[in-house]
């Protein structure tokens, strides 16, 4: 745990009640092939009375999935959700989402979306129009009443999801990715508000519950920040945020907690470890030995991009200069360079990222040259041979057998996307190729010679 | 901003009662009296014995048009309630789907034509001396012609609608009715008018077809359009016959432009995307209904809280609904299954033992032998609807893409071809059965004209939306590389319209199958021209009144519909979906 600040103020919030609460909460979900995809590990979450909680994570790291438990949305498929200490049954009446996607009925005007938040409520119509006016007044839409979603900006949209939420008056505001659909100016600016409304003592509201994989706005805005790990999801840090309002992102204060959750996702995410012994290929497959490593879902071109630029500009080596060279969110950064490191074409040592002499040749050998490494890279992951294995002693293999087998070897993996990977990036090694309409992966029989031999 | 929604905030651009108000409020009397005027005439006593003869004068025309109307619209209210409440249970209820899809399924593939006869005196018997049992048998028809599409439809966008706005509605604890007048239905409502146009447009052909029938060996005549036509053409009357297509034509087109232009150019603001469409479905009867005051005030002051008293009154309790049934609600969930259950069984049971009957009649009156000639004249009558449907592919691909490369001919040509497809061209096949049998084309060629007159239309249609959706990058590119002639078909134009083609032949197909049941067995004058084949064997066992051979040949040819659905359409579907998909 850190804490880095002093304000003793934000220091209460642990003591003080608990609005909701996830207790040993576990999710599964049935995905292709009918085998179960754990996405949710035993996470103990609590949402404190006066907080700003922001669960930082990658996509599919399971983030979504705990917010969707605490308004009851979704049910757990192991653990207790508890909301004022009482077990939760349905939706979570305490709780209102603003989604990503803003999820406004497109045929309702902005009164019309607005007043939705309230239909539950049956209201007379008297008090059920002064709400929603207050509402609408509060968000900054005064204007827009008669407005259809389809003629706003996604600011404005996004402002109606608010309201929508706020109209009912919850103690807890959850928001799912709430300003990552909108261009940088428009959400820095309802960052703000959201600040705003959650600082304002006179509402009901009580506390902000915040998913994101945005490392800055979670430092922005929450009080406290609890980083998921994926595959499958567990929380692995918790960080006290006692940085006064407004919060100056060029500050070294603010700066430093930045880093320190950097470095904390590094370590996690690309641990210094030995290498995973190489196997014989041909040698059979035992799936009762230790757990396969799972690829990160990264397309091949991003791998050579990465190599390219590392090359060009050797004085990068830092993975968050990277990052921000590649102009991609850190979390993508990192699969990209963890996909990299798995086919030994760059190493990890701490927070930098250095071109191996495997990379270097790889980089100067011709495209016949690349797919020959490429191809021996791929030889030497474990998961592929399920794959390899297959294709040794018959020429396809049925899609559905492939993913059966991902999903008994990766349990917190989604196989669709681990085959669409490994289709990738066998196709690219020239050692597989997929049939779209038969469902089927098959040899590469004309590339036969590039191909290495075990 | 906006000034679309005259019902919501209608203050801002509410105008003065002016005359059109005058207008509409003289429309919706005259409409409500001319409703009960043409619905008293249902009710009147009907004597098998004695049928009355028809008003042979022209002047009586509106009338007959006025009494087919109606019966369209009461069964197209028919087809709505049970699309709203089949459609809903399929797609909210597992068990529910599980009857329910497949039994749509079959129900489409069942050539309706073929069990008037049975529908008839099942309907008589239920309103022995009144008209309405053969008003009933008449509306049953046109339902059942249109209702399959419909609540397929309606349960299609019932379970594609996205999931953050069915989320949304389970956060905000929405009602079960609060939740069906808010997401569900507005969600649906552009593929349910859409549909619900098609059908009715379909219906125009059972109505016209329904109205005067021959059945158990007697003739009757519903007062209708349809039948005024049938006995036009008998006494050979070619100013009333004439006279008579006009009025249908009226009808079918005051139908489309007073009733279903407005409802899609009301319903633009039911789709889905959230980018402002770039042309809007215009209707000038739309754009003279929105500015009035009376209708605004309908659906504000009546409409409006009516729809929300029901959402009080649905389910009034204070905490939002469970969105998994858990604990004691187990119980309940148990019961539900038990409900369906035993309704299940109950239907089944019934359905067996009706089976088993039909089996054991068909049995002992058809013989082996017969049996083998009906499955050959089932083959014929295949033949004759695939040779309908590639000529008609032959004819109108090319005049098609043509249009729907000429947006300003499209714009025409399009509501033009669905007015085709909506007229019952059975009404003038005894005028062009009389041609047949001037110029001596045997029947057996014929009849896949006369299929094709009525069905040709959806492959038409359908092909010129086909030939506009292709997009303009895709053209400008095939003209960068200077493709020409067979190899822009080839590569572009023919892909691009393929989806586009299996929708129309599909439909048009499964049209001919009911149109082969007219188009086979055609009278003119005292002329019967007959063709070999299933249609013309189910039209003569039909005026005869053989239950187990009309059994038999709905049987055979619902085999033949299905089929040719599993083996030939579904498969053209999924390659259309695999591969021709434009996005």
């Amino acid at each position: 745990m850190l804490h880095t600040s002093s304000s003793l103020k934000y220091a209460d919030v642990e003591k003080s009640p608990v609005i909701v609460e996830l207790r040993n909460v576990t999710k599964s979900f049935t995905v292709a092939g009918g085998s179960e995809m754990k996405v949710l590990d035993q996470i103990d979450l609590a949402v404190h009375e006066g907080e700003l909680l922001a669960l930082l994570g990658q996509s599919g790291s399971g983030k979504s999935t705990i917010l969707r438990c605490l308004t009851g949305l979704a049910q757990p498929t192991s653990g207790r959700v508890l909301c004022y200490g009482q077990p939760l049954e349905g939706i979570n009446p305490h709780a209102s989402v603003v989604f990503q996607t803003f999820a406004l009925y497109p045929w309702l005007t902005v009164e019309q979306n607005v007043a939705v938040g309230l239909m539950a409520k049956n209201l007379p119509r008297v008090e059920r129009d002064a709400a929603v006016e207050k509402a609408i007044e509060l968000i900054g839409l005064s204007n827009y009443h008669a407005a259809y979603p389809r003629e706003i900006s996604g600011g404005m949209r996004q402002r109606v999801g608010i309201a929508r939420a706020l109209v009912s008056e919850p103690a807890i505001l959850c928001l799912d990715e709430a300003f990552s659909s909108l261009d940088v100016l428009t959400a820095e600016n309802l960052r703000h508000e959201m600040i705003t409304l959650w600082h304002r003592k006179d509402a009901t509201l009580k506390s902000v519950f915040m998913v994101t994989h945005n490392i800055e706005e979670a430092v922005e805005m929450a009080t406290r920040i609890c980083i998921l790990f994926p595959r499958p999801g567990r929380l692995g840090l918790v960080l006290e945020n006692h940085l006064p309002y407004p919060r100056d992102s060029k500050s070294p204060e603010f700066q430093s907690l930045v880093r320190t959750i950097h470095e904390t996702i590094t370590t996690l995410t690309l641990p210094d470890h030995p290498p995973e012994p190489v196997i014989v290929s041909g040698a059979p497959i035992s799936r009762a030995r230790n757990r396969m490593e799972s690829i990160p879902y990264v397309p091949v071109g991003q791998i050579l991009g990465l190599l390219s630029i590392l090359r060009d500009t050797p004085d990068l080596t830092n993975i968050y200069d990277i990052s921000n060279e590649i102009g991609k969110e850190f979390g993508e950064t990192i699969g990209i360079v963890k996909a990299a490191e798995i086919l030994e074409l760059v190493e990890t040592p701490k927070n930098d990222v250095r071109l191996t002499e495997l990379g270097q040749s790889f980089l100067s050998a011709d495209r016949i040259g690349r797919r020959s490494i490429f191809s021996d890279q791929i030889h030497n992951l474990r998961i592929f041979h399920i794959i390899i294995e297959y294709l040794r002693l018959q020429d396809e293999v049925e899609a559905d057998q492939i993913l059966k087998d991902i999903a008994s070897a990766l349990p917190y993996d989604n196989p669709e996307k681990i085959l669409q990977t490994m289709v990738a990036w066998g196709r690219y090694a020239g050692i597989m190729d997929f049939n779209a309409n038969a469902r089927t992966v098959f040899v590469l029989k004309d590339d036969a010679e590039h191909a290495p031999s075990a | 901003m906006n000034t679309e929604l005259p019902q919501l905030k209608a203050a801002e651009h509410r105008g003065s009662f002016g005359l059109m108000d005058i207008a509409i409020i003289l429309g919706l009397i005259g409409l409500g009296w001319s409703v009960i005027h043409f619905a008293s005439g249902m009710l009147v006593h009907f004597d098998e014995q004695a049928v009355p003869l028809l008003d042979e004068s022209v002047w009586s025309i509106p009338y007959y048009a006025g009494r087919t109307l109606l019966r369209m619209w009461m069964a197209f209210a028919c087809s709505l309630l049970f699309t709203f409440g089949v459609g809903y249970a399929a797609a909210k209820s597992r068990i529910a789907r599980a009857f329910i899809l497949p039994a749509i399924d079959v129900l489409q593939s069942v050539p309706v034509l073929g069990f008037l006869s049975a529908t008839v005196a099942g309907f008589m018997a239920l309103f022995p001396g009144s008209l309405f049992g053969v008003e009933c048998a008449s509306i049953f028809a046109i339902f059942t012609g249109q209702v399959w599409n419909m609540t397929f439809g309606f349960y299609h966008s019932l379970v594609t609608i996205p999931a953050d706005l069915q989320d949304a509605a389970a956060t905000f604890g929405l009602t079960r009715w609060q939740r069906f007048r808010t997401l569900e239905v507005p969600a649906s409502m552009h593929s349910l008018l859409w549909n619900s146009m098609m059908s009715f447009g379909g219906g125009w052909f059972f109505v016209a077809q329904s109205e005067a029938i021959s059945v158990m060996g007697k003739n009757i005549k519903l007062p209708g359009i349809g039948s005024y036509m049938a006995a036009a053409v008998e006494r050979g009357d070619n100013a009333a016959a004439f006279w008579a297509v006009i009025a249908m034509l009226t009808v079918i087109v005051a139908s489309d432009q007073l009733v279903w232009r407005p409802l899609i150019a009301w319903a633009d603001r039911f789709k889905m995307e959230l980018t402002e469409s770039t042309q809007a479905p215009g209707s000038w009867f739309y754009d003279v209904l929105r500015v009035s005051v009376v209708l605004s005030w309908l659906s504000e002051r009546v409409l409006e809280p009516a729809g929300e008293l029901l959402g009080k009154l649905s389910v009034h309790r204070n905490g939002p609904q469970p969105v998994v049934a858990k604990g004691h609600t187990a119980v309940k969930q148990f019961l539900y299954v038990g409900v369906f259950l035993v309704l299940g069984l109950f239907l089944a049971f019934y359905a067996m033992r009706g089976l088993v009957g039909a089996v054991q009649a068909v049995r002992a009156g058809v013989s082996l032998q017969m049996a083998g000639h009906i499955a050959w004249l089932g083959v014929l009558t295949m033949l004759r609807v695939f040779a309908m449907t590639l000529l008609a592919t032959l004819l109108w691909t090319p005049v098609g893409v043509w249009i729907g490369f000429h947006p300003k001919v499209a714009r025409v040509a399009q509501p033009l071809a669905q007015i085709a497809a909506s007229f019952p061209v059975n009404m003038t096949f005894p005028i062009v059965v009389g041609l047949f049998v001037a110029w001596r084309i045997p029947m057996n060629w014929g009849s896949i004209l006369l299929i094709a007159m009525g069905t040709q239309w959806y492959l038409l249609f359908n092909v010129i939306a086909g030939a506009m959706a292709i997009p303009n990058d895709l053209k400008d590119a095939a003209r960068t590389y200077g493709l020409r002639g067979w190899a822009l078909w080839r590569t572009l134009i023919l892909p691009a319209i393929f989806p586009f083609w299996v929708t129309g032949a599909c439909t048009a197909a499964g049209g001919a199958w009911n149109a082969s049941i007219v188009a086979e067995l055609a009278t003119w004058g005292g002329t019967t021209l007959k063709a070999d084949g299933l249609g013309a064997l189910i039209a003569e066992v039909t005026q005869r009144g053989d239950t187990p051979l009309i059994l038999c040949c709905i049987a055979t040819m619902s085999f033949f519909v299905i089929v040719t659905n599993q083996l030939i359409w579904r498969r053209l579907y999924s390659l259309a979906e695999r591969r021709f998909r434009l996005d």
